[in-house]
C-alpha cells in the first residue's frame, strides 16, 4: 500500500505557512515573469479568494477592485522550503518516499501496520504531522502509488482505498484532476466526459486508436489499475526555512520573531527525522553568520536566543528582505544520566549563559583557562567552557599562595641597596622593602623578534597597615622596574 | 491572632504550591563541602552548599589563596566551578577540568555574570571575586542584590564566594571570615604566609561562636609557573 499526502493551493499554503495571521483569509499569489510589479498577475488563490471572485490571470490592479483579499507575491524559497518540509514529514515514517510532484509526495506503506497501525491510523498520522508543519493536507492510501496521488488530489482529508477498490473509489472525481494537459481535457469534454469513471468507461483498444499511448497511460490511471514501482527520492537531507518579506526589517527585535517562526519549522522537521543540529547558518540578504553549537540541540528557543545574541553582538550592515535559515543536521545527543553524576550545568542552558556572558564581557572573556607551553610568564589562552570534561584536577598536597596579577604589569620606581630593593614606589602606592627574595633570573624566545627577559624579586613592603608581599621584576634590556602582581 | 494559628492559615492557604514554608527552614540541615583547608574545615564544619561565603581582607591578606582553595577542592569532586574575576587578576596555573572563568573590568560586568551563572545553575562553586575594583562603587550596591543572589542559590546546591576586600554581603552571608597574613622568609627565601581567619559570622553552625573563632593556617609558594626558583 502506499499513501499520498497532497497540499491543495501549493503555492498559497507555503506562503502562509511562515505567517500564521493568515489563516483563514483569503490569499491571491501574483507573479511576474518579468519581474515588473505592474505586470504581475495571480498565479494561485486559495478557496476563500475564489469564492469572493478572484480567478487566476487576474492582474494586480484588478485586485485592488477585492479588498478582503491579502495579495502576496510568490516565492519559489519558501515553496521549495515546503516542498523540503513535506518530504521530511513523509521521510519521518517511512525511508521509501517518492517526489512525485512539488506539492505531492508518495509513501511506501510496506510493513509500517505492524508499526504504526492500520492504514487508517497511518493516514490521520501523516495529516496530522502534515497540520503541525503548517500545512493543510489531503491524505489518501491506495494499493498502487498512481492511485494514491489521484485519490488525493480528489478527496478532501484522508481516504483508504481497499485493496480492488480503487476503481469505484476514484469514480466521482472530476478529470480535470487526471493531467494538466488541455488538449486532452478539450477532447474529453467534447466526448462528454467529466469524471475518471466516465473515462474508464471506455474500452481500452478504442483509446489506443484514438488517443494513442499517452491515452492509454491516462486510462490506466482512471482504472486505478497503475503498476509503476514507487521511484525513491535519494538526495541528502538539508534543513533549510526561507522568508522573503515584503518590508525590509531594519531592526532586530522584528528580526527574532522571522527567526523565531523558520526555526520552529527546522527543529520540527529535524524531530521528525530524529535528527539535532550542531551547526546554524542564517542567511541575511547576503549577511551571513555561522553558529555553532558544542553538542548537537533541537530546542528552538535556545537556538533562537543565541542567534539574537550573535546577532546582537554582531548585526546586519542594512536592511533586511530575506532570511534564510540552515541547520546542519547531526545525530541527536542521548545521555542517560545517573544518580551520583558530579554537579554541572546543562550544557543547553549552558550554552545560553556562556553567550549571554560573553554579550556582557566580551567573547574572549569567558572560558576555561588554558596554560600554554611555553615559559613565558602569564601566558595563557581562553578556551571553551566544557562542562562535559573530565576531571583533571587533582587535590594540592599543600595550600597554595595566590598571585593576583596587574594587567599589564605596573611600570614601578624601585631603590636598589647593594643590588636588592630596598624602596618601591608604583601607581600611587609605596613603601620600604622589609624583606626581598630574588633575583630569579629568566629568560626565553631569544629567537623571536618579542624574546623576553627578566629578573624577579619577591619584595615585602612594610606599611602603617601591615606588610604586602609583592612580586616585582626588572627588565634587564632597559633596566625599567615593574610590578607584576601582589601575593594574597 | 495568636503566632501559631495564623502560621497554620498561611501553610493551608499556601497548599500544595509550598509545603511547609515555615517548619522547614528552621529544621533544615544543609550539607557541607570542604574547603580544601583542613584547619578551617574542622572549625567551621565546611562551607554550606545553597549558602553566600564571603571572604574579606586586604592586599596579601590570604583571601585569594582561600577561593582557590576552595575552588581547587571543588574540582577535585569532579563539580564544575566558575571564577567571576572582577579586575582580571586571576593568574592561570593548576586550575583545570570543568573550569569557568570570566575576565570582568567594573562592578556592573562582574554583577551581571553572576547573576547569569546563578540563574543558569548547575555549578558546585561561584566564586566573585571583587577585591580589586573601586570600592565606592562596590558600597553602591544595593542590599538587595546579594539578597538576590542569596534567593538564587537557596535550595540548589550552588555555592556562592564572595572574595572582597571588606564586607560587602553584610547578613545575606551565611559565613564570612576575615583574613590577614603575614609572610615568613627562610634564608631570604619566601617560606610560606602564616594566614589568620577570623570567622565573623557562622549563621549554619550555631554550636561555634562566632568572634572568638580564629583559625590559622599556611600557604605555601607554588613553583608552577616558575622556573628560576628553587
Amino acid at each position: 500500500m502506499f499513501a499520498s499526502i497532497f497540499i491543495p493551493h501549493f503555492q498559497v499554503q507555503s506562503l502562509a505557512r511562515n505567517e500564521p495571521e493568515l489563516s483563514g483569509k483569503a490569499i491571491a499569489v501574483v507573479h511576474s515573469d518579468a519581474g515588473d510589479p505592474a505586470l504581475q498577475k495571480v498565479v494561485e488563490a486559495n478557496v476563500a479568494a475564489v469564492q469572493s471572485g478572484v480567478e487566476p490571470g487576474m492582474t494586480r490592479l484588478r485586485l485592488q477592485h477585492f479588498p478582503g483579499v491579502t495579495i502576496r507575491q510568490r516565492s519559489v524559497a519558501q515553496e521549495n522550503s515546503a516542498h523540503a518540509a513535506l518530504l521530511d514529514c513523509a521521510g519521518g515514517f517511512s525511508p521509501r518516499v517518492e517526489d512525485a510532484a512539488h506539492d505531492t509526495v508518495v509513501i511506501d506503506l510496506e510493513g509500517l501496520d505492524r508499526l504504526f497501525g492500520s492504514y487508517a491510523v497511518i493516514a490521520d498520522q501523516l495529516y496530522d504531522q502534515t497540520i503541525l508543519l503548517g500545512l493543510q493536507p489531503n491524505v489518501a492510501v491506495a494499493a498502487n502509488p498512481d492511485a494514491a496521488i489521484c485519490a488525493s488530489r480528489g478527496f478532501e482529508g484522508t481516504r483508504v482505498i481497499p485493496r480492488g477498490m480503487e476503481r469505484k473509489q476514484l469514480a466521482s472525481i472530476p478529470l480535470a484532476l487526471l493531467t494538466a494537459e488541455q488538449p486532452f481535457l478539450e477532447t474529453m469534454f467534447r466526448w462528454g466526459l467529466h469524471t475518471f469513471d466516465d473515462f474508464a468507461a471506455l474500452p481500452p483498444v478504442k483509446i489506443s486508436e484514438r488517443l494513442g499511448q499517452a491515452g492509454v497511460r491516462l486510462h490506466t490511471l482512471a482504472r486505478g489499475a497503475s503498476a509503476r514501482p514507487l521511484d525513491p527520492h535519494m538526495e541528502p537531507l538539508r534543513f533549510e526555512e526561507t522568508m522573503e518579506l515584503d518590508d525590509a526589517i531594519a531592526m532586530l527585535e522584528p528580526l527574532r520573531f522571522v527567526l523565531s517562526r523558520l526555526v520552529d519549522q527546522i527543529c520540527h522537521r529535524l524531530r521528525m527525522r530524529h535528527r539535532a543540529t550542531h551547526e546554524v547558518h542564517v542567511h541575511l540578504d547576503a549577511y551571513e553568520r555561522v553558529l555553532q553549537l558544542p553538542m548537537p540541540v533541537c530546542d528552538s528557543k535556545m537556538i533562537v536566543e543565541l542567534l539574537m545574541l550573535d546577532l546582537e553582538s554582531h548585526p546586519p550592515k542594512a536592511a533586511v528582505t530575506r532570511v534564510s535559515v540552515e541547520a546542519i543536521p547531526a545525530k541527536p545527543r542521548a545521555v542517560q544520566n545517573g544518580l551520583f553524576v558530579p554537579l554541572s550545568p546543562e550544557p543547553e542552558k549552558l550554552e545560553v549563559t556562556l553567550a549571554r556572558i560573553a554579550h556582557v564581557v566580551g567573547k574572549g572573556n569567558v572560558g576555561s583557562p588554558e596554560v600554554l607551553d611555553t615559559h613565558r610568564p602569564d601566558a595563557f589562552r581562553v578556551s571553551r567552557f566544557d562542562s562535559m570534561k573530565p576531571a583533571t584536577a587533582t587535590a594540592p598536597s599543600f595550600p597554595s599562595l595566590a598571585l593576583r596579577r596587574f594587567r599589564p604589569p605596573l611600570e614601578a620606581t624601585v631603590k636598589l641597596s647593594n643590588g636588592a630593593p630596598r624602596w618601591i614606589a608604583f601607581q600611587g602606592f609605596f613603601g620600604p622593602v622589609t624583606t626581598a627574595s630574588g633575583p630569579w633570573k629568566s629568560s626565553g624566545e631569544w629567537w623571536q623578534q618579542d624574546h623576553w627577559a627578566r629578573e624577579e624579586w619577591d619584595v615585602r613592603v612594610g606599611t602603617q597597615k601591615g606588610s604586602m608581599l609583592f612580586r616585582v621584576y626588572c627588565d634587564p634590556n632597559n633596566g625599567r622596574w615593574f610590578a607584576e602582581g601582589v601575593y594574597d | 491572632m495568636v503566632a501559631p494559628a495564623l502560621r497554620a492559615q498561611l501553610e493551608s492557604s499556601f497548599g500544595e504550591r509550598i509545603t511547609t514554608p515555615f517548619t522547614d527552614l528552621g529544621r533544615r540541615v544543609g550539607e557541607t563541602v570542604s574547603t580544601g583547608i583542613a584547619a578551617l574545615d574542622a572549625r567551621t564544619g565546611g562551607l554550606l552548599r545553597g549558602a553566600i561565603t564571603e571572604i574579606y581582607g586586604g592586599a596579601s591578606s590570604g583571601k585569594t589563596s582561600m577561593m582557590l582553595s576552595i575552588l581547587a577542592a571543588a574540582m577535585t569532586r569532579d563539580e564544575a566551578c566558575a571564577l567571576v574575576d572582577g579586575h582580571d587578576s586571576f593568574s592561570p596555573g593548576m586550575h583545570s577540568g570543568k573550569f569557568l572563568w570570566v575576565r570582568c573590568h567594573n562592578v556592573t560586568q562582574a554583577l551581571k555574570s553572576t547573576d547569569l551563572l546563578l540563574q543558569g545553575g548547575g555549578f558546585g562553586v561561584v566564586a566573585l571575586d571583587v577585591s580589586d575594583l573601586d570600592a565606592k562603587a562596590l558600597q553602591e550596591v544595593p542590599l538587595s542584590t546579594w539578597f538576590r543572589f542569596q534567593r538564587s542559590i537557596e535550595k540548589t546546591p550552588t555555592i556562592l564566594t564572595i572574595v572582597s576586600r571588606m564586607g560587602i554581603a553584610k547578613t545575606c552571608a551565611s559565613l564570612a571570615i576575615r583574613a590577614a597574613s603575614d609572610f615568613e622568609f627562610e634564608d631570604r627565601l619566601l617560606a610560606h604566609s602564616v594566614t589568620m581567619a577570623e570567622i565573623v559570622r557562622l549563621r549554619f553552625n550555631p554550636g561555634l561562636k562566632p568572634g572568638f573563632k580564629n583559625v590559622c593556617f599556611n600557604f605555601y609558594p607554588s613553583l608552577s609557573g616558575s622556573i628560576a626558583r628553587p
